[in-house]
């Protein structure tokens, strides 16, 4: 293996360490919302983690740029690898939002049955675990899941949301845990957003062709 | 139409025995820069040399395919190699100044065309030691040896001697190989402007430079033409396999 081979290959497993821990972090926001109050203090940890991590892979990517002028397949992944950690790092921090957010919402069980919202919240942690797994395998198959589990989620969200606004509006006394949980809501969707940004990315590795701003219905995949 | 200025058609060259260009096709377009690549031995330099019959030069060497400048087959029969070489003009590795003054080497080639007129010559000679960036530094002493200038200075005049007979084409073996960064850039400069007025075939190891320079990019191995296209998706996202790992440098 050449030393720049190598710098790639330590890229490529500092993007898999931060994507398992936004993995671990979305997974811990769902716990938090579904059942108990997660601990504070490992939340925390994880996203200090994140946080440093993001600043790694940017320093690697740096680096490779100045050092070795990286073309073609290795451009388009140093390229992605830069956006992709920007993208994890947004993950992350939504997700500790949820968890912050989940712990004050009293009485929050009867709306999460209601419409659906465990479903719901088990797709996005689906979604952050195919996303990790697109960026491995790099195929299209799993890039396609990212972007149909990313539309059911945003059907889903949306529904709830708007159920949860009826809610409110027939019941006052649920206006603060409602507002709350569309809150919760739209970080989840905005979770699903960032990976199937990434699976835009990964797509871009792969097939050298942006499509962040193109249907993805029309891609075949 | 495209706008083509050479053509190649099925060119093969053989140093006795050695086939050492294979079937070479591809249309080169006009006022643009294409970069030849790959690794050494592939052929580039050989097929750079075929362009302005170089080879002919060398014992043994057997050429077939059809080389079509502005639609004339260089190779034809009826075809004087002199007027090609006027027309094509070409620049080397190694700058390789005449041992006279600056001057003279940049009137050499015009006085063998037959330009006499003093203030003809003068004309040319400012001409083309401005458009090859170098006037300014060698306009007060143009009657100075050219020997004394610095290697990226000696490659500028070189590219002003080349340009003093009004070529078409201009190749370049490997121009910057030899300098300084900075001479390089100037080069490269260089290489930029002219093609507004010539077309540009440069042959480079340098797979940044080929990249900055050249709008088409032609990747050769083992004497085939592997893949010629837009420079620009040549360094992205190259059509063939071993385009991909000689650029990224995966090669072999």
């Amino acid at each position: 293996m050449t030393h720049f081979e190598i710098e790639l290959e330590r890229l490529k497993s500092v993007i898999i360490k931060i994507g398992n821990l936004a993995e671990t972090q979305v997974s811990e926001s769902v716990k938090a919302l579904l059942s108990e109050p997660i601990e504070g203090k490992e939340v925390k940890k994880t996203e200090s983690k994140i946080d440093k991590l993001d600043v790694k892979i940017d320093e690697i990517c740096q680096s490779i740029f100045a050092l070795q002028q990286p073309v073609a397949s290795d451009l388009r992944f140093i390229m992605a690898s830069m956006q992709i950690s920007n993208e994890i790092e947004r993950i992350g921090d939504l997700a500790v939002s949820v968890i912050k957010r989940s712990k004050n919402i009293k009485d929050k069980h009867d709306l999460i049955a209601k419409f659906e919202i465990a479903d719901l919240a088990k797709q996005v942690e689906l979604i952050t675990i195919k996303t990790n797994e697109c960026f491995l395998k790099r195929d299209e198959a799993t890039i396609g899941e990212v972007f149909v589990l990313n539309n059911t989620i945003k059907k889903k969200g949306d529904d709830a949301i708007d159920g949860i606004i009826g809610e409110m509006k027939s019941h006052s006394k649920v206006v603060v845990s409602g507002t709350n949980l569309v809150i919760v809501l739209k970080h989840l969707e905005r979770i699903s957003e960032h990976c199937t940004n990434i699976a835009e990315y990964v797509h871009f590795m792969v097939n050298a062709k942006i499509i962040k701003h193109d249907k993805h219905e029309d891609l075949n995949l | 139409m495209k706008n083509i200025k050479i053509e190649v058609k099925d060119l093969s060259l053989y140093y006795g025995e050695k086939k050492a260009l294979k079937e070479i096709s591809l249309e080169i377009p006009r006022n643009k820069v294409t970069a030849l690549i790959g690794p050494s031995g592939c052929g580039k330099s050989t097929f750079l040399r075929c362009i302005n019959r170089m080879n002919d030069l060398i014992p043994d060497v057997k050429i077939t395919g059809q080389m079509l400048v502005e639609g004339i087959d260089i190779y034809d029969k009826n075809v004087d190699v002199v007027n090609i070489r006027k027309k094509i003009g070409m620049v080397f590795q190694k700058s390789n100044p005449f041992p006279k003054s600056i001057y003279e080497n940049i009137a050499y080639g015009p006085k063998i065309n037959g330009i006499k007129a003093k203030n003809e010559l003068d004309e040319i000679v400012e001409t083309s030691l401005r458009q090859a960036a170098i006037w300014d530094e060698v306009k007060d002493r143009l009657g100075d040896s050219a020997m004394g200038l610095s290697g990226g200075q000696q490659q500028r005049l070189c590219i002003a001697r080349t340009l003093a007979v009004s070529p078409d084409i201009i190749l370049m073996d490997e121009p910057a190989s030899a300098l300084d960064p900075i001479s390089t850039s100037k080069i490269e400069e260089l290489v930029h402007e002219l093609k507004e007025q010539y077309t540009i075939i440069i042959v480079t190891h340098n797979m940044q430079q080929a990249a900055r320079t050249s709008d088409y990019t032609a990747f050769f191995y083992l004497g085939e033409l592997i893949e010629i296209g837009k420079t620009n998706a040549i360094f992205t996202k190259p059509e063939q396999k071993q385009t991909e790992d000689y650029i990224t440098g995966r090669f072999g």
